[in-house]
């Protein structure tokens, strides 16, 4: 075991524990967006920063592993600070704010951040609606990988995969002709891990928004 | 990086498969743009799945545009930007009538763009198919097809006897195989105390404790080619003059830390450096340098030359690794560390090529005659610089550390050409802070460099002149590092095309945002790019804020 503290509170966690790992044993709330505990931590959203003893700056909780004494401080300005900038940054990518019951959308509200100041270009629309169950809209897709993560180690199917660079970053399936031209086997992985809804169940999307 | 992907390309790489990226090359080399039918055959070929595939097609520079018969690429890195602004991309635009990425109705022309070409000391640079012209008249020799392939001058020393620009007779490698075993070699890099010269500066003997202490009986060596810093060219140097000093520092470095294997991963920016490398293997192997039983010391060493294909953020360790795999160049968190999970998921050591050259000199002479090359500082070994066109003797030197920057610019380059001024130097690469012409007495070492928010990096020193818009600066590196973003992270993803935006645009900058994001980025950031970006941007607010239309 190691014996850490979190915002003051001792905390032990079995060895190659994360700081992430940590701060949840001892109940303590950290904004996460592209952490899915199914899922091996990817350390994309740069939004579960903690303040640690001793470093020079803040860390990310859910790829920093947990070592011997070490004093986490979930709420440290600094990380808070640049937690909310990160997400005030993702909801200016998007043309349209994040539904409330997304995972973005709550971790945003959570953290204060209810609009952005950045203007901006946004992702341009673009909607794939020829599968019969999963919608695609490439628009909301900030590129946190965990469908692509689900459908690589949780479903081993293999169907999904980032595209571009920067902020033209996406996702998509196969070789960009949809989920049925692809390996997909619609298990619903990739939908039920997005926190934006840029994958979902296509009987989710109003028929107004299907076209 | 998906352990999954990378086991499978390991059990593919057992029968010799070649890699997705390798594949997806040749295709656009061989017909101009890839087809999904290229894809496919790469997915197979490779055995990775068609979704991988096409997540790494579009993902580097060299697979996105589609070539014409006659395929021009402009080079917009720093050095051509000091030289001439924007006036040599847009003249190649105008001229051929083509936008960045476009080929004409005919496919008889196509123009990219490319950052950098390595010929920053005769900015600006223009490479039509395999050939790179640079200097005064370029566009007009490229529009009229009559382009010819700039020459290189030679590299120099000021050292009284030269170490990393000498020719290698592998007297390192000789003298390990013979008198040391790999323990006492690793303690001799360890006490030479080598620090990476590809801008962490990282000690090299640390790295490589750590690979031979993993467990397992598979380890590689990997050298980083990828020195896409522009305005540097030392790295090209070294693999296209000295590419046996490389070969001699790989095989060190596996000889110390049980690898029987090493890769170079190159530029394809520098077309020249495989070819060059490829060659210095055959005659290594007919030498018995490398291959089985190097010297009959029972020593087997390897090297396999991998070329990349266009992405700054490649250079980043773990990103090299994926596009070593074949894979999307973006960036993993550690750890796990490629000391522990590298090449095929096995412990890898993962060194800059200017830092590996530095180990046949440990080897051979001992780590007390290497710590004497830079008398009275700290900093162990000697260090390539390299000049950009503005300079009058711009060219790739061997120093000692310590000297001043100004003893750099004036005494070893000459001070710029036609007597012009020195306004600020960028040192090491677009990560690096920009120092102004006040701070010329700044010496050339870490520490010092350091505490002027600079750092020593990939040791390019890259002025610009008097005439140089400061705003034009920022908004030139910005663009760099919103293009190169691996789009990985989310504050260097949207946080560095946002401050793009922010310079692109004709409007002030709001100085309190902008420093919020910058912030972000270095506080945020998941690798050096989003997080170094920050450094030249401060450099820039504290020492020329009047330039930049702030608000």
């Amino acid at each position: 075991m190691i014996s850490v503290t979190v915002d003051g509170a001792a905390v032990d966690v079995a060895e190659g524990a994360t700081v992430l790992d940590a701060a949840k044993a001892a109940g303590r709330w950290v904004p996460t967006v592209c952490f899915d505990e199914r899922q091996a931590p990817f350390g994309a959203c740069r939004v579960c920063l903690v303040g640690l003893a001793g470093s020079p700056k803040p860390v990310p909780a859910c790829t920093t592993p947990c070592r011997e004494g070490m004093e986490i401080e979930t709420e440290e300005p600094t990380a808070r600070r640049v937690a909310g900038a990160v997400v005030e940054l993702v909801l200016s990518e998007m043309p349209t704010p994040p539904a409330p019951h997304t995972e973005l959308a709550r971790v945003a509200a959570r953290l204060g951040v209810e609009d952005t100041r950045w203007p901006g270009a946004v992702h341009a629309r673009e909607d794939d609606f020829r599968h019969p169950y999963l919608a695609l809209r490439h628009e909301l897709c900030i590129s946190c990988g965990r469908c692509v993560r689900a459908c690589d180690e949780v479903q081993g199917a293999f169907a999904l995969t980032a595209t571009g660079r920067g902020f033209e970053a996406n996702v998509t399936a196969g070789l960009d002709a949809g989920f049925e031209d692809s390996t997909c086997v619609a298990c619903g992985a990739c939908a039920d891990t997005c926190p934006t809804d840029a994958i979902t169940e296509i009987r989710l999307v109003p028929q107004s928004e299907r076209g | 990086m998906s352990q999954n992907l990378v086991e499978l390309i390991r059990r593919h790489h057992s029968v010799q498969a070649p890699t997705a990226l390798e594949v997806l090359k040749e295709a656009v080399d061989d017909h101009g743009e890839l087809t999904d039918e290229d894809r496919r055959r790469a997915a197979e070929l490779a055995g990775i799945p068609e979704a991988a595939v096409y997540g790494v097609s579009t993902f580097y520079d060299d697979l996105l545009a589609p070539r014409g018969e006659r395929h021009v690429r402009v080079c917009t890195g720093t050095a051509c930007f000091a030289a001439a602004g924007d006036a040599h991309v847009d003249a190649i635009r105008a001229g051929l009538g083509l936008e960045l990425g476009e080929r004409s109705a005919d496919g008889a022309v196509s123009l990219a763009e490319t950052v950098c070409l390595g010929f920053c000391h005769s900015s600006p640079a223009l490479r039509v198919g395999a050939e790179v012209d640079a200097g005064p008249g370029v566009v007009e020799r490229v529009l009229g097809g009559e382009e010819r392939a700039a020459t290189e001058p030679d590299w120099e020393s000021t050292l009284p006897e030269p170490v990393l620009t000498r020719p290698s007779e592998w007297a390192g490698l000789r003298r390990a195989l013979a008198e040391l075993d790999p323990e006492s070699l690793l303690a001799e890099v360890e006490a030479a105390e080598v620090r990476g010269r590809g801008g962490a500066g990282f000690p090299a003997g640390t790295k490589w404790r750590f690979t031979r202490q993993a467990a397992g009986g598979e380890k590689f060596i990997v050298a980083n080619g990828d020195e896409g810093d522009p305005g540097s060219y030392i790295d090209k140097y070294l693999m296209e003059r000295s590419p046996e000093r490389l070969l001699e520092g790989l095989a060190l470095a596996g000889f110390a830390v049980g690898a029987a294997h090493g890769f170079v991963l190159t530029r394809s920016e520098y077309p020249r450096s495989k070819p060059a490398l490829d060659a210095a293997i055959e005659r290594a192997r007919a030498d018995g340098l490398l291959g089985e039983d190097v010297l009959g010391s029972g020593f087997d060493f390897d090297v396999t030359i991998v070329e990349g294909a266009g992405s700054y953020v490649v250079g980043e360790e773990t990103a090299l690794l994926a596009c070593l795999q074949g894979l999307r160049g973006t960036v993993s968190a550690r750890p796990p560390f490629p000391a522990e999970r590298g090449v095929y998921g096995r412990p890898t050591v993962v060194n800059n090529v200017e830092t590996l050259c530095n180990v046949p000199f440990v080897a051979e002479r001992g780590a007390a005659a290497y710590r004497e090359l830079s008398p009275g500082t700290e900093t162990a070994g000697s260090k390539l610089v390299c000049f950009n066109e503005r300079f009058a003797r711009p060219t790739v030197v061997e120093v000692p550390f310590g000297l001043s920057v100004r003893q750099l610019c004036e005494e070893v380059a000459g001070g710029l050409r036609d007597g012009a001024a020195i306004k600020a130097v960028q040192i090491g690469g677009p990560l690096g802070g920009i120092l102004p012409a006040s701070k010329l007495d700044t010496a050339f070492d870490f520490d010092p460099l350091a505490a002027e928010g600079c750092m020593v990096g990939h040791g390019s020193i890259l002025a610009f002149d008097e005439a140089t818009d400061m705003r034009d600066v920022a908004r030139h590196l910005l663009r760099f590092g919103a293009h190169e973003s691996c789009g990985k992270c989310f504050p260097c993803r949207i946080g560095l095309r946002r401050a793009h935006e922010e310079f692109a645009a004709d409007a002030p900058v709001d100085r309190e945002r902008f420093e919020a994001l910058l912030e972000a980025l270095e506080v945020g950031s998941l690798c050096a790019h989003g997080g170094g970006i920050p450094a030249p941007m401060r450099s820039l607010l504290t020492h020329f804020p009047d330039e930049l239309g702030l608000s």
